[in-house]
């Protein structure tokens, strides 16, 4: 009895902060829906914070791959696989990852404080709306539904289903023009245990790389020999890249893309080549930059139209 | 010739083929006369339909592939005969380009010989601004960022450059992995984008 009005307590102070926070919100961000907002700054804690192992699919035209995945927290640190259950049968793992390590594409999705001081972060690029209903069933937990459409034509748009309880990504749908699905990602079997089961075996097994978080900010080490000029609003580089890096990347808390300069040691006849695979996109474009040939490439979950003009920006930085 | 390949062929034409059914075209080309008489055919509809004369389909395609490459000054002639030629001569640069190009962007510019850069001549309204060349399918929305101008290529180098695309989407996918991996929601499953995962 105790605990139902406990929990019936805890429900109404939710409310309340919803109701508040929404006031703030519609006063600063004109079109933010404030509770969308809010299940995505739950959608990116839990996904760091929750134990969780399942079952995913991801689906990219008529190619569908089947992965195991695994996430447990053990004394602030996360550990995490996916273990690939068709294709090639590789294994990824990210093992002693601290909670406080934030990452800014989910920095971007937790606005909460950013949006009462008038940021409007990234509502200000996408529209957001929660779906209205109880929701479809996956993998055996209710969710609820969030669209997710683009504010301009430099990013794709999204249907994410969360675990209405637990805020977890259960279902993502990537939308291009004309609502037509590029990619889906859902998960097929979900439990919340702290017991990891039993990983399929794997021949390849890959340790997922973390940026050194140490050096980058020492104001005296020249910065990279090349720039990029132009991103689109709302895009943040994920890492500080390293003074002789041939890589940037960018994201706004939803999409991420990378960009790869070469140059080149021979003459290349300018143009451009595109490959598409659901919702990535790898757009290669040979040019001169002041005399020297180079190989630009961007990378990412991005429209072809973004991708090549981030590359027509690429420039050199003078030394 | 296998109905498969017929396809592949047909999209190639289009140019809405993929690398599998590139790959399908200029492996066979080699080998399968009727596949080079079917390719002059499906040129010849095409020719037709853009009000072009139609040649002669009873020619020995071999022949004028390897004549077209060994005159260099084929594309600057105008005639029905060097029309009908041009493009078979692209294509065949195309296949021993696709062949060769896996090292990397190098290799593209020896295409300069082969394939008539339009650029160059201008016959096609030369350079394009960027945004304006629908050549991979792109929104024609804003016109320019910069000042770098994406030149419309003839088909040869078109297929070169879509399959070093393939290879550099190959080379950095996982690198691109382990950041999205990072900063977006769905934890390690962008890994599931590399096609080929390495230690």
């Amino acid at each position: 009895m105790t605990s139902l009005a406990g929990r019936s307590r805890k429900l109404f102070s939710t409310v309340l902060l919803l109701t508040l926070s929404a006031q703030v919100t519609a006063a600063s961000c004109p079109g933010a829906d404030s509770v969308a907002l809010q299940w995505l700054d739950k959608m990116s804690r839990s996904s760091h914070e929750v134990n969780y192992h399942g079952v995913v699919t991801l689906e990219r035209g008529d190619n569908m791959q089947v992965m195991q995945v695994s996430h447990s927290v053990v004394d602030g640190t996360a550990s995490e696989s996916l273990t690939q259950l068709t294709g090639q049968g590789a294994q990824v793992v990210r093992v002693d990852h601290p909670l406080h390590c934030v990452h800014p594409g989910h920095r971007l999705l937790r606005i909460g404080e950013e949006m009462q001081s008038g940021d409007c972060g990234i509502a200000a690029h996408y529209r957001f709306a929660v779906g209205e209903g109880e929701g479809d069933r996956i993998a055996g937990r209710k969710a609820v539904l969030i669209q997710i459409e683009p504010r301009d034509m430099y990013r794709y748009g999204y249907i994410m289903e969360l675990d209405r309880e637990t805020g977890l990504l259960l279902r993502a749908r990537t939308q291009g023009r004309g609502q037509k699905t590029l990619e889906r990602f859902q998960f097929a079997n979900l439990s919340y245990t702290e017991e990891a089961p039993g990983a399929a075996s794997a021949e390849v097994v890959h340790r997922a790389t973390h940026p050194d978080m140490s050096s980058s900010n020492d104001a005296s080490l020249p910065s990279s020999h090349w720039d990029i000029r132009w991103v689109p609003e709302g895009f943040t580089m994920t890492d500080e890249p390293k003074r002789q890096s041939t890589r940037k990347t960018y994201t706004d808390g939803l999409a991420v893309f990378s960009v790869f300069l070469e140059e080149l040691s021979r003459e290349i006849q300018p143009g451009e080549g595109v490959v598409r695979r659901g919702g990535t996109t790898s757009y290669t474009r040979g040019m001169r930059m002041s005399d020297q040939p180079v190989l630009v490439t961007v990378i990412g979950e991005v429209p072809l139209n973004t991708a090549r003009m981030v590359a027509d920006s690429v420039t050199w930085v003078a030394q | 010739m296998s109905e498969r390949l017929r396809e592949s062929l047909s999209a190639l034409m289009d140019d809405e083929a993929n690398e599998l059914e590139l790959q399908r075209v200029l492996s066979s080309l080699g080998e399968d006369a009727e596949l080079r008489q079917t390719w002059v055919r499906y040129h010849a509809a095409r020719s037709a339909m853009g009000g072009q004369p139609v040649q002669d389909l009873s020619m020995d395609i071999s022949g004028r592939v390897r004549d077209a490459l060994a005159d260099p000054g084929e594309g600057q002639k105008t005639g029905t005969f060097q029309r009908m030629l041009r493009p078979l001569a692209s294509f065949a640069v195309a296949a021993s380009v696709a062949a060769v190009v896996v090292v990397g962007g190098q290799q593209l510019s020896q295409l300069a010989e082969g394939d008539t850069y339009m650029a160059a001549n201008n016959q096609f309204g030369g350079v394009s601004a960027v945004g304006f060349v629908n050549s991979v399918g792109a929104t024609p929305v804003r016109a320019s960022f910069g000042t770098q101008g994406v030149p419309v290529l003839q088909p040869a180098a078109r297929t070169a450059y879509r399959e070093l695309a393939r290879q550099r989407m190959q080379k950095y996918m996982q690198e691109h992995a382990e950041h999205a991996a990072l900063n977006s929601p769905q934890g390690l499953v962008p890994f599931a984008r590399v096609q080929e995962i390495k230690e």
